[in-house]
């Protein structure tokens, strides 16, 4: 491996998939290589505790006889290393059980322009760059009297994708990333900036997001739990647009588990809409999926009716409909990569201005399923939660438990804000492969089923 | 295998090495994938690098409790190679088992999976250590998947999919999953109509096994982590609810609750001879009696109480720094006898198995989990199955209200495979024996 030292760039990962290819021995055989080189350094008690960087490349050899597949991984990029992988995945695909269901690999198509996601000054980053941009983190909290906690990251990663019917993609992409928790003697504050370009990341931003809002974070009050009008932060909002992402798929169609199973042209929820837009250029946009094949455009809910799932080509050969493109790293199932939640028209504080009696999240956190049909997700409430009343932010509440249909909940939108938040969630093969813009929301109700002592 | 079919063939490999350099009293860490001498010199340059940037932010000097550097090596014991095995001896297993599920009707999925998993390592220190570890594991289940009445029902063996222990392939026959695959998809078909937990009630409430091991790595292997406690994960996997002043004196539980914290532990998948500080695999209480009295530790946490590390830092691979991981932290046997022993002497209350959500807050303190199935306790009987089963509670009260844990007969290493903690996103393994216990004046059914 060579490459620029922070690139390894078109030219070595398609040589590594070009390799892998020939040393497959199948009917079909497909080689998707991912670089990544990943810097992150972390902070608490507002000071850097770890720092980490590493660049690292790994080659997966899908190969395919008749109707049987076998896939191998490895980040051993020299001539033997890929020959074995290669002939690994081979020697499995001839001995793996027949699947009918499976299509084969999908045949190339073109892949339609897309603005890039790359940007070299991310690319270029220092440890130092870094170190300096949590000190202006740390400085915030500390003239505050607080203590920060957090990370500013920055991340090259690049993508590639060949097989032997002829497909080839490949596509670099940056994104620096700051997040940060400010913290008092009895309470905190959240806030995150995600930006492809690491000269726009908005440090001090953040800083003055999560300090100005721990500085009234301080000294919960209890709060009864019950069902209360909401404002939910853009962080709120990402985890639900999360959770309804992973049942938008073919794949949970097919397994029942889906929200939207049956009911594509009915009401689902309240007047929003949600679009699987991997072409938009305030996102991290990507033209194609893991397989190599365009992704397309996909409205999932539009002013709350469902509209459509987005799928990969075995999904898609199996329900019968187009591949729109949305294979993931894993090929465990589809997923739309790049929601986006339709902003509205107010400003955040004209979403709290419009709340009675009710509650500001911040956050949400450790969020699973309770039952995956009806949407209902458990989690707790994290980093800054308030009472409202009468329009204005009146005091802190000790965090919630909530246990709440994710898709019932978006059936009471009362407010969008107008401006949408850049973030991304977490990574699959080393990989961050999803990026979100979401608003915050104004909700009707909200169910908090318990509390905590804090 | 899904559906009969052939789901997902995989084999991965990944090898590096990684750096960690303490400079200027602050740390810094590389790592690389090209194992040269040339890029050794380069990654370990960068690492210093790193470290001096990480000092801009410094209040004061890292410091390390000591240990005493060894030359040794470590291998999980096992008596069948997995790795030696044929790829068509060990799907066969699963294609059986997965053949017994389908023969009942009414099922919209099935799966059985299996994964077997080594890690090689050197583990060297400018200190003088130089370690070898081979650590091999085991793990696999099966799951049945019943759809209908506006419900998804889902029954798995032994726990989920992926029950895994360190150790051979025998870890994996031992568990029979063809003997218990038609009751399996049985009992995901019979959840569909099977009545609801009741909702928000106060009632005894009986965990199995495994799920007592996730209750346990959940709300006392988290909250033990010294590195929560202090901070270091503060805005992330969030801090503990033990602090440092409780130590010793806290009443995590009731008298019955003895939880330890053990690396030697056969079959754990906290089990290993040195951790990747190089500090030797040791054993402890982190509740006795009830108490709160341990820590998992670092060499640097440690040195801010005062003592020594009890070798808990665990890097998930070479890209990645070590951090404060649970080994196996078990909850031990009590004298309650066999499962059917507890039901008996219980009158009125919820047997739960096999867990299906977790969550629990940034302190560790309130929680709630669902299972897959329960059933109801009357009268000392094991009686109706109800579906969707929740539980809610905070730690100290829901420890403290256990009066009673089954017997040796029934402890059984169980153990997570996919603990996630750090940023960048590390998963570890980790082990946590247990045993059914009993709970009194628990909340359940949550959900309406």
């Amino acid at each position: 491996m060579s490459g620029s030292g922070v690139l390894f760039g078109e030219r070595e990962l398609r040589a590594i998939a070009e390799r892998a290819l020939r040393a497959a021995k199948g009917d079909q055989a497909e080689a998707l290589v991912i670089g990544r080189t990943g810097s992150l350094t972390r902070f608490a008690n507002s000071a850097i505790h770890q720092n980490v960087t590493s660049r690292e490349a790994d080659l997966r050899v899908r190969v395919v006889v008749g109707t049987r597949r076998a896939t191998a991984t490895t980040n051993r990029l020299d001539d033997e290393g890929i020959r074995r992988a290669a002939e690994l995945a081979s020697d499995l695909a001839r001995r793996a059980p027949e699947d009918p269901t499976f299509p084969g690999l999908p045949a190339p198509r073109v892949i339609p322009p897309s603005s890039s996601a790359y940007v070299e000054k991310t690319a270029e980053a220092t440890p130092l760059d870094r170190a300096r941009a949590v000190k202006t983190l740390c400085d915030s909290a500390t003239a505050a009297r607080l203590i920060a906690a957090g990370f500013v990251s920055t991340n090259v990663q690049e993508i590639a994708v060949a097989s032997t019917l002829g497909t080839w993609a490949y596509a670099p992409e940056t994104f620096a990333e700051a997040q940060i928790a400010a913290i008092g003697d009895d309470g905190s504050a959240f806030a995150q900036r995600v930006s492809m370009d690491i000269t726009s990341l908005d440090v001090n931003g953040a800083a003055a997001e999560a300090v100005g809002k721990a500085a009234i974070a301080q000294h919960p009050r209890d709060l009864a739990p019950g069902t209360y009008e909401v404002v939910l932060a853009p962080y709120a909002v990402r985890d639900m647009v999360g959770f309804l992402g992973a049942q938008l798929n073919g794949l949970a169609i097919e397994e029942g588990r889906s929200f939207v199973g049956g009911k594509i042209g009915q009401s689902v929820t309240g007047p929003i809409t949600l679009v699987e837009d991997p072409y938009d250029a305030r996102s991290i946009p990507r033209a194609f999926d893991f397989e190599g094949q365009p992704s397309d455009r996909v409205t999932l809910v539009e002013k709350g009716i469902a509209r459509g799932v987005v799928y990969d080509s075995v999904t898609a050969h199996r329900g019968r409909v187009e591949n729109t493109g949305h294979a993931t790293p894993f090929l465990i199932q589809p997923a739309p990569m790049h929601m986006r939640l339709e902003a509205g028209d107010k400003t955040r504080d004209q979403l709290v201005a419009g709340v009675k009696k009710g509650v500001l999240v911040t956050r949400f956190w450790y969020t699973r399923w309770v039952h995956q049909l009806r949407t209902i997700v458990t989690g707790m409430t994290r980093d800054g939660t308030f009472a409202i009343v009468d329009g204005e932010i009146a005091h802190p509440v000790k965090n919630f438990r909530f246990t709440q249909s994710y898709h019932e909940a978006l059936g009471g939108v009362r407010g969008i804000s107008k401006d949408l938040s850049l973030l991304v969630t977490g990574e699959q093969f080393g990989l961050m492969t999803s990026a979100q813009r979401v608003p915050a929301l104004h909700l009707a109700a909200f169910t908090f089923t318990g509390t905590t002592r804090y | 295998m899904k559906n009969g079919r052939l789901d997902a063939v995989d084999r991965s490999d990944s090898f590096g090495f990684g750096v960690r350099a303490m400079a200027d009293g602050a740390w810094g860490f590389a790592a690389s994938q090209i194992v040269t001498s040339q890029e050794a010199d380069r990654v370990g340059a960068l690492a210093v690098e790193v470290a001096k940037a990480s000092a801009l932010t410094k209040k004061r000097d890292a410091t390390l409790a000591p240990v005493d550097p060894v030359r040794a090596t470590y291998e999980t014991p096992m008596d069948s190679d997995p790795f030696a095995m044929s790829f068509d001896d060990r799907i066969k297993l699963l294609m059986n088992a997965e053949v017994r599920m389908r023969k009942r009707k009414g099922l919209r999925t099935t799966r059985a999976a299996y994964a077997v998993w080594r890690e090689d390592k050197l583990f060297m220190s400018s200190e003088g250590a130089d370690i070898a570890q081979r650590l091999t594991e085991v793990g696999g289940g099966i799951a049945a998947e019943a759809v209908g009445n506006g419900e998804l029902q889902i029954r798995s063996y032994p726990d989920g999919l992926r029950c895994q222990n360190a150790g051979g392939w025998e870890i994996l026959t031992r568990w029979d999953l063809i003997g218990n695959a038609e009751r399996v998809a049985d009992e995901a078909v019979a959840l569909l109509s099977a009545k609801p937990c009741p909702q928000d009630a106060i009632t005894t409430v009986i965990l199995s096994g495994n799920q007592l091991s996730l209750q346990c790595h959940e709300s006392c292997g988290h909250p033990i982590e010294l590195d929560r406690a202090l901070g270091s994960e503060a805005a992330f996997a969030g801090t503990s609810f033990l602090t440092p002043d409780k130590l010793g004196t806290f009443r995590y539980g009731s008298s019955q609750v003895n939880i330890r914290i053990d690396a030697t532990s056969e079959g754990g998948l906290g089990t290993f001879g040195f951790d990747d500080e190089g500090v030797p695999a040791t054993e402890g209480w982190a509740v006795k009696d009830g108490i709160f009295v341990g820590y998992l530790m670092s060499r640097e946490t440690a040195a801010a109480l005062g003592t020594r590390s009890n070798g808990t830092m665990r890097a998930d691979g070479w890209a990645r720094v070590p951090i404060i991981r649970m080994t196996n932290v078990s909850v031990m046997p009590g004298s309650a006898g066999t499962l059917d022993d507890l039901i008996a002497d219980t009158d009125d209350g919820i047997l739960m198995d096999t867990n299906r959500s977790w969550s629990i807050d940034d302190k560790r303190f309130n929680f709630q989990f669902g299972t897959e199935i329960g059933w109801e306790i009357k009268n000392g009987k094991r009686r109706d199955m109800v579906r969707n089963p929740t539980y809610t509670g905070l730690t100290p009260e829901f420890w403290g209200s256990c009066d009673a844990i089954c017997s040796e007969s029934e402890w059984v290493m169980w153990g997570t495979p996919n603990c996630g903690k750090g940023q960048p996103g590390q998963g570890a393994h980790t082990g946590h024996g247990a045993a059914p216990a009993r709970f009194r004046d628990v909340r359940v059914g949550v959900i309406k």
